[in-house]
């Protein structure tokens, strides 16, 4: 089936699952995707009323994680009296990845939530078409077929929607969220079995540390510290980021690179085995930096040295939150 | 004065003839964005662009700025002085929204009793030579917010884009000064004239977004607890994006780094935004504007409302730039039409 069809599908079934989810008063609200104000987005909303759900949409733009509306940092989801809605939401593979991963970091009461599982047939890489317009305005983007269509000042053009796809979908496995009884509804994956090459990172793999350490250098100087990657990610709940820290201070608070490095650098330690490899951090970078080869590699790390990853299973505890005995630990120990 | 023309084939020319006295700072293209930059090489300059995308108030309003270095010896201190304000500057290629960006910041910087020297000085020894905007996109919104896509008054020259040439223009007299040791500009045509003229109506007519704005601060005032920031702030993630990328947006913070055990540091001016929750929280723990909800509330009364109450106008130029790069879509201009539908509060009547 071609993109275009599979939308109008996935689209059938968000509307479906969330019209009975309300009308049966399983959830008080449903999270989900709205059309965006301009082209190259989708904008996150939240209905309470049946007469809503046809706002609701799926169009490959849905690059924001909804997870990170129902972890405690952005405490929106309550009602008039401070009590916890039920939620159900728009789940896409890597949001049911996040829900099932921050139950297990206790963040988030899945009795309160119902996944609303979508086969997710990709996200569109707006770095990339933006790119490949160059400096003009895009005033709209459709699928049609497999393609991208962008129309936008004196330009019209054509893209397969297989090259100008996040290239974290490009290697996704979970494209519905692993299943879990009473509170997976839709379409989500039984047993989910990832085996992963990880061939995508072959080429940076095969870097030198000097050419590696060249190309994390030239890909974070221009950072402004904005915050949107640690802002959109469902992982990064801290009350207080360790780099806002300020009793005392523990980081450098300024653009130097040094500064920027630590900045992400450690937040890429605080990821590892924990990153659902939503792209969300990629995708919403006002000045385009791509974190996703970084978390790409946290992710193949966790696999290799633990055989883990993120989201799967909520009775299994990540790597972070473990201690096993067994746990390879040459790297903190002498050898003889 | 008489109007100018420069030919694009002799921007070199006259960033040669500049370079000596000054500071050259032009759009270039930096990796994937436009961003205004001290230029070394004016074959870098980039003419074919909207705007960049970090605004140029970063060239006297850094992101990180040294105020000053110590060192301590014995009992003596010996302050270094930031240096290199006294150099001349040039932005080539700003546009009309972010040269009126210059007035709010000096505005601001300046406010009462207080003058910022730093930046002050910084300003003063900067000259605008702007670019009107043939295409605005369409999230900019110049029109609604007393501003037009061809607002020369806040630039020292004007230039508008005739395709293969700009016409030129001296406003200020810093402007027509430079202008006039460019012996080597011909003189514009009567049809020159008439062509930037229909330039003009033609970017007006192409601005698509109007915001109603009317008495905004007059409907803001009253509403501090009216359920619009809710819904506004809702799907807001909490990032610094609006307003780091905002060209008038002024917080900042003061940080003093000290180099352990070398009796050094230095003390620096960074952004700072009220998106985050460091903005406001107090020693005690305490955090008078805890969630989205208050910063949100915050970002748009400061520029909708206070701005007009304290200085007697809006503090958004409508650049567009937080419309288009808020990760979660939370358009302001949506936010704006909330705002203006909410109804004017009728008197209460107090019963005894």
């Amino acid at each position: 089936m071609v993109i275009e069809d599979q939308n109008k599908e996935i689209e059938q079934l968000i509307r479906d699952v969330a019209r009975k989810l309300l009308k049966e008063k399983e959830v008080d609200v449903i999270l989900g995707y709205t059309k965006g104000t301009i082209p190259l987005t989708s904008l996150p909303i939240v209905i309470d009323k049946v007469e809503d759900v046809d706002k609701l949409i799926w169009n490959n733009l849905c690059y924001i994680n909804l997870a990170k509306y129902l972890v405690p940092r952005i405490p929106t989801l309550m009602n008039e009296e401070g009590q916890k809605l039920k939620v159900g939401i728009v789940s896409k593979g890597c949001v049911g990845r996040a829900l099932i991963h921050l139950s297990v970091e206790h963040q988030i009461d899945l009795e309160n939530i119902k996944i609303i599982g979508i086969p997710c047939n990709g996200i569109i890489n707006r770095k990339k078409i933006e790119d490949e317009i160059g400096e003009k305005e895009i005033f709209e983007i459709s699928i049609s077929g497999d393609n991208i269509v962008v129309k936008g000042e004196d330009v019209e053009q054509t893209l397969p929607f297989n090259e100008y796809m996040n290239e974290l979908c490009k290697t996704c496995q979970v494209k519905s969220p692993p299943s879990l009884e009473g509170i997976c509804v839709g379409e989500c994956l039984e047993n989910p079995i990832i085996e992963d090459d990880f061939s995508d990172l072959a080429d940076f793999d095969s870097k030198t540390p000097e050419e590696k350490w060249e190309y994390i250098k030239s890909l974070l100087d221009t950072c402004t510290r904005c915050y949107a990657c640690r802002e959109v990610c469902p992982m990064c709940y801290c009350n207080l980021c360790f780099v806002d820290q300020n009793q005392p201070v523990w980081f450098g608070k300024t653009t130097a690179y040094s500064d920027i490095f630590t900045f992400h650098l450690i937040r890429a330690m605080h990821m590892a085995g924990r990153c659902v490899g939503c792209g969300a951090c990629s995708s919403v970078c006002p000045i385009g930096i791509d974190l996703n080869l970084i978390n790409r590699s946290l992710e193949k790390i966790a696999k290799e040295r633990f055989n883990f990853t993120s989201g799967i299973d909520p009775e299994t505890l990540h790597p972070m939150m473990a201690f096993d005995m067994e746990d390879e630990q040459e790297f903190m120990m002498e050898e003889d | 004065m008489e109007q100018k023309i420069l030919k694009k084939d002799q921007i070199v020319k006259l960033y040669n003839h500049i370079v000596k006295d000054y500071n050259f700072y032009a759009p270039i293209k930096e990796k994937r964005n436009i961003t205004f930059k001290k230029i070394t090489n004016p074959e870098d300059i980039v003419l074919d662009y909207y705007n960049s995308k970090v605004p140029p108030k970063e060239i006297i309003f850094p992101q990180t700025d040294i105020l000053f270095e110590y060192k301590i010896n014995g009992k003596e201190i010996e302050i270094e002085e930031p240096k290199n304000l006294e150099e001349k500057n040039i932005i080539f290629g700003i546009r009309p929204c972010d040269a009126h960006s210059f007035v709010l910041l000096a505005n601001f910087f300046s406010q009462g009793e207080f003058n910022d020297e730093i930046i002050m000085k910084r300003r003063e020894n900067t000259t605008l030579i702007g670019i009107g905007c043939n295409t605005p996109k369409s999230t900019c919104f110049c029109t609604s917010v007393d501003g037009n896509p061809f607002q020369k008054e806040d630039m020292d020259i004007f230039l508008v884009d005739l395709q293969d040439k700009y016409l030129v223009e001296g406003i200020t007299n810093k402007g027509k000064d430079l202008i006039k040791q460019f012996s080597w500009l011909a003189n514009a045509t009567e049809s020159d004239l008439k062509e930037a003229q229909k330039l003009k109506k033609h970017a007006e007519d192409a601005i698509v977004t109007k915001l109603e704005l009317k008495d905004i601060d007059k409907i803001l005032d009253p509403n501090f607890e009216h359920p619009v920031w809710k819904e506004a702030s809702e799907i807001c993630i909490g990032c610094g994006t609006c307003s780091f990328l905002c060209p008038t947006c002024t917080c900042f913070d003061v940080i003093d780094e000290n180099v352990p055990n070398e009796n050094r540091g230095r003390r620096v001016r960074i952004w700072d935004t009220c998106q985050s929750c460091l903005y406001t929280l107090h020693t005690s723990g305490h955090n008078p504007r805890n969630s989205c909800i208050e910063r949100v509330r915050n970002r748009i009364l400061h520029k909708f409302c206070y701005y007009p109450k304290n200085y007697g106008m809006l503090g958004c130029v409508g650049c567009g730039r937080c419309v288009q790069l808020c990760p979660a879509n939370n358009d302001l201009r949506v936010i704006i039409e909330k705002i203006m539908e909410i109804k004017p509060k009728k008197e209460e009547k107090i019963t005894v």
